[in-house]
């Protein structure tokens, strides 16, 4: 009498009916389940190294922040790794990570590029990626499996161009933008913006990043008759723009994009030249009065000995979103997956609910900077501005 | 009086262009010594001048915040610091290969660099720094154009570094040594010149090259970890069209460069500059393969 058999005729081995069972599961769209009661695996894949590591840093900070203070009854595991900056580092990263870790949901690169390749292959593992690249596209290509927390170009670059038009009166503004993907995705908004401000620019200049002097492009939006600046550039070269404008005497209104934020830009900059400089972004850690953003600020600097900036927030805002879904019993990736879909979170910097392609944030605020020093002014909030929430 | 004021305005971009260029004459002028030295490309060239703008950073932070002493004043220091770096660079990624094939060497320094890179920005973090700024602060106008105390500084320090080396390599004994080893290694050893004192002479001259080039674009440009490769181009570039192992054709070669590119991007735009210098790149190759003024004496690569 033969025992019971399978697998060609093999003796059964009782050992693996846990692998077939979780197998059978992940074909069927259950995935890996961690216990109800043990540790969360998560995984946090960014850019510590070569050009957006300013920014995957950031990242990082926000998120091993909230990793590192779970809620109660949900204890997390997480690994760290870098993703530098090409495609292929980051796919291997995710494919490490997903063998290896089984993670329920992955703290993914701000690097636009680096997303559009890692998005196929979490889709197929049907992990949720959560990042603040601000890509346009990566939410548009039918992924679900995609969630961004910082405002896309469509939310922060209409509070750009309205805050340059309604609130300083530019008619004639000059565009500076980068080469990059960037560069190009907001300077694309800014235009469409403009247009449906019945504005058009009278300067429209891309800028690789490695050019050092922004002289010429100065000369060049005196010589257009451009009444303002409109900036779409990394932080180094905004740096550069901000400061040979005040020395080259541009004296015009200026309105960078997200970059100039960040305390590392502002730090290159005498405060003189900063005088009326305004900014966009998502949110402003250092100079946000609200008690809990006052909290994260003070915590962040004890920790990393470094001033925040709002993807360091919206990092850690997605992250807690993701361990507020597992203490709502959320075990699985897929069930993670499915809660940050459905619901609304109060974060820090704001209130995120998913736009049904995983667009998760919605408010945008402009900066100012006084001149006396390096801490920019919170001087407007767009709150809601594509209507999602 | 539109034409006067286009006259100034094109004298005002000349004003930094130069500023510019000077600064970039010192990097290929210190690529080009390494060139002439040993026959090969040191890759990590850009980041010795990368490297540079941090330890101008680092020196200032040690130092107590009420010296805020200028650049001009550290400078000696960075170059010295830099030298010392050129040297174990040599050490490391040219003198155990030289022997071997020259793209041993390519990877190498191309691994030196890395190592620079990813050094600092593991020690330094990844943010933009600024230097100290060579002399302290001021302008001085007159005919229409506006020029920094900082512009007319970075200038006649590049100038300075850069007859000093022509002095070196031509008024001196041991730069007439560097020359012969230079042009024909094997005659020189057989005329008693100890190679490897020149190579490694060479590498500190280009390393204090390099710290001069950090210190200068540190202030006016910033520094990033990520730098090295873009001023890496320029080097080689200027290099090109100057002609292989020309000193002088590779500074001059690099002002012309930032001439150039500052000149037709105010007048077109960045795109087309960069689109025409390397047409402009591709035509010296064809029509002048040894770049405009020849290429020196001595192994190519």
């Amino acid at each position: 009498m033969r025992r019971g058999t399978g697998f060609r005729g093999r003796a059964f081995n009782w050992a693996r009916v846990p692998l077939v069972v979780g197998g059978l599961g992940a074909f069927l769209g259950l995935g890996p389940a961690a216990a109800a009661d043990g540790p969360v695996p998560i995984s946090v894949l960014v850019p510590i190294t070569g050009f957006l590591a300013l920014e995957g840093t950031a990242q990082r900070n926000g998120a091993v922040m909230a990793l590192d203070e779970p809620p109660a009854g949900v204890t997390v595991t997480y690994d760290v790794a870098d993703t530098a900056t090409s495609p292929e580092v980051a796919v291997t990263a995710l494919r490490r990570a997903l063998d290896r870790q089984s993670p329920i949901a992955v703290a993914a690169p701000i690097f636009g590029t680096q997303m559009l390749a890692m998005a196929p292959i979490a889709d197929r593992a049907d992990v949720p990626l959560i990042t603040v690249s601000g890509t346009a596209k990566l939410t548009e290509l039918g992924h679900d499996i995609v969630f961004r927390f910082f405002p896309t170009d469509a939310v922060v670059k209409v509070a750009q161009a309205r805050y340059a038009v309604e609130d300083l009166g530019m008619t004639r503004p000059a565009i500076l933008y980068q080469t990059t993907a960037y560069g190009q995705s907001g300077h694309g908004e800014l235009v469409r913006v403009l247009g449906d401000l019945g504005v058009a620019p009278v300067l429209e200049e891309a800028i690789d990043p490695s050019i050092k002097d922004f002289v010429p492009a100065l000369e060049r939006a005196t010589a257009a008759g451009a009444d303002g600046l409109l900036l779409q550039l990394h932080s180094g070269p905004t740096a550069l723009a901000v400061r040979q404008a005040h020395e080259h005497g541009f004296g015009k209104p200026i309105v960078a994009g997200s970059a100039l934020h960040q305390p590392t830009t502002a730090a290159l900059v005498e405060p003189a030249a900063l005088a009326g400089v305004c900014a966009e972004s998502a949110a402003s850690p250092i100079s946000d009065p609200r008690p809990g953003v006052r909290a994260f600020a003070e915590a962040y600097r004890e920790r990393f000995d470094s001033e925040p900036d709002a993807f360091a927030l919206a990092q850690y805002d997605g992250m807690t979103m993701v361990l507020a879904a597992v203490a709502d019993g959320a075990r699985s990736p897929q069930a993670v997956k499915r809660w940050l879909g459905d619901n609304r979170h109060e974060g820090l910097a704001m209130t995120y609910r998913s736009d049904g392609k995983g667009n998760m944030a919605h408010d945008a605020v402009i900066v100012c900077y006084s001149g006396q020093d390096r801490v920019p002014e919170i001087v407007r909030r767009y709150d809601n501005v594509d209507g999602v929430r | 009086m539109i034409e006067t004021a286009l006259i100034e305005t094109a004298a005002q971009l000349v004003v930094t262009a130069l500023a510019l260029g000077s600064t970039y004459a010192l990097v290929a002028l210190g690529f080009v010594l390494i060139i002439n030295a040993v026959g090969a490309v040191n890759f990590a060239h850009g980041d010795l001048v990368m490297a540079a703008g941090f330890v101008t950073v680092a020196l200032v932070t040690l130092l107590p915040a009420e010296t805020a002493l200028p650049g001009l004043v550290l400078l000696p220091g960075v170059m010295a610091v830099m030298a010392l770096v050129a040297l174990v660079l040599a050490a490391l990624a040219y003198l155990p290969l030289r022997k071997g094939p020259p793209t041993s060497v390519f990877i190498s320094t191309i691994a030196v660099g890395l190592i620079l890179q990813h050094g600092i920005q593991l020690t330094a973090g990844p943010q933009p720094r600024v230097g100290p700024p060579l002399v302290g602060g001021g302008w001085v106008e007159g005919g229409g154009l506006l020029v920094s105390h900082q512009q007319i500084a970075t200038v006649a320090v590049a100038a300075l570094l850069v007859a000093a080396v022509h002095g070196l390599l031509h008024r001196t004994r041991f730069g007439r040594r560097l020359r012969a080893a230079a042009q024909d290694p094997e005659l020189a050893r057989a005329l008693g010149i100890n190679l490897a004192v020149t190579i490694a002479a060479t590498f500190a001259i280009a390393g204090a090259l390099a710290g001069g080039a950090g210190l200068l674009l540190s202030h006016q440009y910033f520094v990033t970890p990520t730098d090295g490769a873009g001023l890496m181009l320029k080097a080689y570039i200027a290099t090109v069209i100057g002609g292989w192992g020309r000193v002088w054709g590779a500074a001059l070669a690099a002002l012309a460069i930032a001439l150039f590119e500052v000149l037709v991007a105010a007048a077109v735009s960045y795109l087309v500059a960069e689109a025409l210098l390397y047409i402009g790149v591709l035509a010296v190759l064809m029509a002048r393969p040894r770049g405009l003024f020849g290429e020196a004496e001595g192994r190519r690569a």
